[in-house]
């Protein structure tokens, strides 16, 4: 008891009073061993991840030394089941690549878009009505997106894709048109003197129409001719991937949105900004990072996403031409492992099995590499911002 | 809070109840376990519905994740059949052995592989090279093998099918299928392309050929019943599955393999599109 | 730049926000259409006397007399189709060789497209398959079987610089001026008294096993193994996550091993499924051994790391989110912090991770990538619940996979395909309403 007053922490005091020398060991050694075994279950998913870095690294090494690096990633030849196999995966990273450069192009700036809508121009009730759509668009298992990829939406790119991409682009591109025709003719009368302002607006109103009509008609005309050879394309799983991430990035890039504050949105309005003005330029520059962050999460769940690709991406081990080309079947890393899993014999050791490994520690690292630099560019911006 | 916990407390009786109902009838069942092969799948899927019809007891599952993985669940013996489209190869006959496994093959079924055309193309027969060049991509149009002035659009099954395997042994003997070529995941798939694509060839088992596509004469020989099982048909390859050892008489395992030699058996592949082995 | 313009800016910025609103909207309808009008045929169609025949024989279900009596009729109304046949087929003994060899093929094919629609013939030979056993038992494809016996798809070559073009011709003119012409109207006007269609409420595709590869019957298996699976991986996630949510939330830091932790989780997030997959089958089959081949067991493990991160962090939310004057009350009490964990915080917290419990039900539920190769089937019996340790299932993602690319008859059972996707989404999708209402209760009661 005398040592208790000694100490200067008071709340040690009240517990220690309560029991004696003996139960005293025994509790702090059983609460070491309590921590320790918390700690211990708590970096579970530390172990897991170590865990799996291992046995993916030991299954894929054996590919590196019986083939080598520069045919892996240098050549697109991929024949995997030949005698003389060629593991030429070149065209397999860059099938990966553009349905993810197609299905980011596509979600961004509707999730942006959205992101910007919910944080700031929806109404409070309307907010509640849309959270749940985008929630259920999250819940849907990739499986029934690549099923109405391949039973409903194949069919229907394949029957009507020149109808349907023109139509798009139209929905696209007028009010894209609008505005630049707007702003540009807003700024030239800006050149002229007073009195031969609104004249030389109408002008310019009138010819940037006209221009824009002519290159729009043209597009249209253009995807309208377009037969389709196969409905299963790049362009299929890049538009059902764009949904899939479409949660993500709207949820993601909407936290940032909400977490700029106030203040600097009044700020704004009170120098007489008008919402898209504050929005565009006050809003979206200070939730900069985590914009990129939602974007950075956004590409990795298309590009670790199996069922869709395998599903609709046609896949066809070659390289597009030209390589932007989303009309062309293209073979991705996920849907070839999953795919060519089943025919690789493992007991034989062959390069075959390894190199599918191969390809998931790519999918790992690079899925571990963004992930690290999207928390990098919070924490940065955290640091900054506070 | 408390209605949670109700909630969740009724939930869990429903469900031990509901698995309960499955304890009764699967108790002390045989297992038998088949893997492999996609293209056999059909043949060890409605067997194994059949045999299970007749044999309450039995529990056989299959999995249909590639000749490949079917050899390898063997010989780490985790399945009593594999399917296979191909014959096993010579490495994975060595590591059966020397994990003291002895495959034997049983040939269930005889697959032909038709080459078929969308029913609009005119041209009705190719001779072997002519396939072999079109694959190979130097044969690019089809007005240099008698039809239209259209260019030909190749489809292939995926590189990871045994069905490819075939046909990479059997027509491209040691060429390069061109890469421009079209992979989909399976018979039906193919099919489908040709149907939807009037400039498609492809290649699909036997079974999969209905009236929406044509099947073309290769060396003038029409695929069909008579002339695979016969072998005049160039492009036909038999469908086997493996087990460890030659089941004992009496199992059900054994019943199970010898199934395609009973008249329903063959029945039964022949309802499905391919062709057993003995007429009977 | 102008006030106007600037107005106008504004209101279009905000147009183009809705615009994006919205599509994201009819994205989810689009999907959801098809799904649900489709999928509910599987449920509910126009079953013909051959699907009653079919439920009664391999089910035992239906009204016999009822049955014998429907059958009657149609076989009546069928009468006079087998008659024509009948008699073209002595026509065609009687006349010469020339005759024969014209009409031959084109008759055999006939007969044959008869029979699937109609069935095979009483006293025909017993098919081995099912399927081959019965006509169309659904009143729509029996439509599509009757367009293909009443026309000819045939294709015209005539022009040589194109493909053929297709053309349809009656099949009654193949049989011009031979008794079998007759046929063709009898069997347009009296499909339905041949066939007898009725709307039939089919509740237990759900609750049954299939038979003859999902031909006919339902996707119990499949629900089954869904349900083993989804559940099975929250039994590993759920201690894992909320204890590493407690020692996150109550005991950790602001330290390096926190730090690296927290990335960690955050990876682990980031792992794309397939990736969880191959783990799966190199770490819990291949080197653990847990199973000796696929089974729930492996493919719960390895689920369950899939959604450990979901469940740690919205478990550390609910955590987070108890109001701290629980904790300081509680430890003014006396009580220690292990008591105060277990019996103030976590059940403040509950609904909270029971919130995120439910949506990581569902997302185990639909993932597909990582079960093939630990725990997917094409065909398997339902299971009991200890043969979950050793034995695969088939499972609703995976089935869906199969049956939409890998069956012999793809189209012929697209309605089985869609009945199991409808299924699983409304399976998720009520999972994930749950959890919404929970959540919207708990605001609730945060702020009253």
């Amino acid at each position: 008891m005398a040592e208790a007053k000694t100490d200067k922490d008071d709340k040690v005091i009240g517990s220690r009073l309560m029991m004696g020398a003996r139960e005293r060991r025994f509790r702090s050694i059983g609460s070491r061993i309590g921590h320790s075994t918390l700690i211990l279950i708590a970096s579970s998913s530390l172990i897991a991840l170590l865990f799996i870095f291992y046995f993916i690294i030991k299954d894929a090494f054996p590919f590196f030394r019986l083939e080598g690096f520069r045919e892996f990633l240098g050549s697109s030849r991929w024949y995997p089941s030949r005698e003389e196999a060629e593991f030429g995966a070149l065209a397999i990273f860059i099938g990966s690549g553009l349905v993810t450069l197609g299905a980011i192009l596509f979600s961004v700036p509707v999730g942006v878009l959205a992101s910007l809508c919910l944080s700031d121009i929806l109404p409070f009730s309307l907010r509640q009505v849309v959270k749940p759509v985008i929630e259920m668009l999250a819940a849907i298992p990739s499986v029934v997106y690549g099923f109405f990829a391949l039973v409903v939406f194949a069919p229907m790119l394949q029957e009507k894709g020149g109808s349907l991409l023109s139509a798009a682009a139209l929905v696209v591109l007028i009010p894209l048109a609008a505005i630049l025709v707007i702003v540009t003719s807003d700024l030239l009368s800006g050149m002229f003197t007073r009195n031969v302002r609104k004249i030389s607006r109408v002008a310019a109103g009138l010819a940037g129409s006209a221009v824009s009509f002519y290159f729009i008609s043209r597009i249209y005309v253009f995807l309208n001719g377009l037969e389709i050879a196969s409905g299963t394309n790049a362009l299929n799983a890049s538009v059902i991937l764009g949904i899939m991430a479409l949660p993500t990035i709207v949820s993601v890039s909407e936290d940032a949105l909400n977490a700029v504050g106030r203040d600097l949105r009044e700020g704004s309005y009170a120098l007489g900004a008008t919402r898209a003005e504050t929005l565009v330029k006050v809003v979206v520059p200070a939730a900069k990072s985590g914009i990129t962050a939602a974007v950075i999460l956004g590409v990795m769940r298309a590009i670790g996403e199996t069922m869709v690709v395998w599903m609709a991406s046609g896949n066809a081990a070659r390289i597009p031409k030209p390589w932007f080309n989303l009309l062309e079947p293209v073979r991705t890393l996920t849907a070839t492992i999953a795919g060519d899993m089943g025919e690789a014999d493992h007991v034989t050791g062959s390069a075959r099995y390894h190199v599918l490994f191969a390809m998931a520690l790519g999918l790992l690292l690079f899925a571990f590499i963004s992930n690290f630099v999207s928390e990098m560019i919070v924490r940065k911006s955290r640091r900054s911002g506070s | 809070m408390r209605s949670i916990l109700k909630s969740i407390a009724v939930f869990s009786c429903a469900l031990v109840m509901l698995s309960g109902m499955t304890v009764g009838n699967a108790a002390a069942e045989e297992r038998i376990i088949i893997d492999g092969s996609t293209t056999v799948g059909p043949i060890a899927k409605a067997f194994a519905e059949y045999y299970m019809s007749l044999h309450e007891d039995v529990n056989i599952t299959v999995s249909e994740s590639g000749s490949g993985n079917g050899a390898k669940s063997l010989i780490n013996g985790m399945c009593d059949i594999a399917d296979m489209s191909r014959f096993m190869k010579q490495k994975e006959f060595m590591a059966a052995v020397e994990k003291g496994r002895m495959p034997v093959a049983h040939v269930v079924a005889v697959d032909g592989l038709p080459i078929i055309v969308h029913p609009g193309n005119p041209v009705g027969n190719l001779t072997i090279e002519q396939v072999r060049d079109i694959y190979m991509g130097k044969i690019v149009n089809w007005k240099e093998v008698g039809g239209p002035d259209v260019q030909i659009v190749r489809v292939s099954r995926d590189t990871n099918s045994g069905t490819y395997e075939t046909f990479e042994t059997m027509v491209m003997a040691k060429e390069k299928i061109h890469e421009n070529t079209e992979y989909v995941g399976s018979n039906g798939a193919v099919r489908q392309r040709v149907q939807s694509t009037p400039a498609a060839i492809g290649y699909a088992g036997l079974g999969f050929v209905d009236r929406t596509v044509k099947a073309l004469k290769v060396n003038g020989i029409m695929p069909d019943r008579n002339t695979v099982s016969s072998g005049t048909y160039p492009i036909a390859r038999p469908l086997f599955m493996f087990t460890d050892k030659y089941p004992k008489l009496g199992t059900h395992l054994h019943a199970f393999v010898s199934l395609y030699l009973t008249p329903k058996g063959q029945e039964i592949i022949e309802e499905i599109g391919f062709i057993p082995v003995t007429k009977y | 730049m102008e006030v106007g313009t600037r107005k106008l800016l504004d209101r279009s910025f905000t147009s183009v926000g809705f615009f994006a609103i919205i599509l994201m909207g009819m994205a989810l309808l689009i999907l959801l259409q098809p799904i649900i009008v489709r999928g509910l045929k599987a449920f509910i169609f126009r079953g013909t006397v051959e699907y009653r025949e079919m439920s009664l024989e391999q089910f035992g279900r239906g009204n016999a007399e009822a049955l014998a009596r429907d059958l009657d009729e149609a076989l009546e109304a069928r009468k006079p189709v087998y008659d024509i046949l009948d008699s073209f087929e002595e026509e065609m003994k009687e006349s010469g060789p020339e005759f024969r060899r014209q009409y031959r093929s084109d008759f055999s094919e006939l007969k044959g497209l008869i029979t699937e629609l109609l069935g095979p013939r009483e006293g025909a030979k017993e098919k081995a398959l099912i399927r081959k056993k019965y006509g169309q038992t659904r009143y729509d494809r029996a439509l599509i079987k009757l367009h293909q016996v009443l026309f000819v798809e045939g294709y015209d070559y005539s022009d040589t610089s194109g493909m053929g073009k297709s053309i349809e011709t009656p099949r009654a003119e193949l049989f011009a001026g031979t008794t079998i012409e007759r046929l063709f109207g009898v069997l347009e006007s009296d499909i339905e008294k041949m066939l007898k269609p009725k709307m039939t409420l089919y509740w237990r595709f759900l609750f049954d096993e299939s038979k003859d590869a999902h031909f006919f019957g339902g996707i119990w298996p499949e629900m089954l193994g869904t349900l083993y699976l989804s559940i099975g991986s929250m039994i590993f996630a759920i201690p894992l996550g909320i204890i590493t949510a407690i020692y996150l939330a109550e005991y950790a830091g602001h330290g390096k091993f926190v730090s690296l932790l927290r990335t960690c989780i955050s990876s682990l997030a980031g792992v794309p499924s397939i990736v969880f997959g191959l783990f799966g089958l190199a770490f819990f089959i291949n080197t653990m051994h847990v199973s000796s081949s696929k089974s729930v067991l492996a493919g719960s493990m390895t689920l369950a790391l899939l959604v450990l991160p979901t469940i740690i962090r919205a478990s550390e939310e609910a955590i987070l989110a108890v109001p701290r004057g629980y904790r300081e009350a509680s430890m003014s009490l006396g009580a220690g912090k292990w008591f105060t964990i277990a019996r103030v915080i976590l059940p403040a917290a509950l609904p909270g991770i029971l919130t995120s419990t439910i949506i990581s039900l569902g997302r185990a539920a639909g993932e597909t990538a990582p079960i093939i190769f630990t725990a997917a089937v094409s065909v398997g019996k339902p299971l009991g619940l200890f043969e979950t340790l050793s034995q695969p299932t088939p499972a609703l993602p995976w089935n869906i996979y199969n049956l939409a690319t890998e069956h012999e008859a793809v189209d012929e059972i697209r309605h089985v395909q869609y009945g199991m996707v409808f299924t699983l989404v409304a399976m998720v999708l009520l999972l994930n309403l749950t959890a919404i209402l929970l959540r919207a209760r708990i605001t609730k009661k945060l702020r009253g």
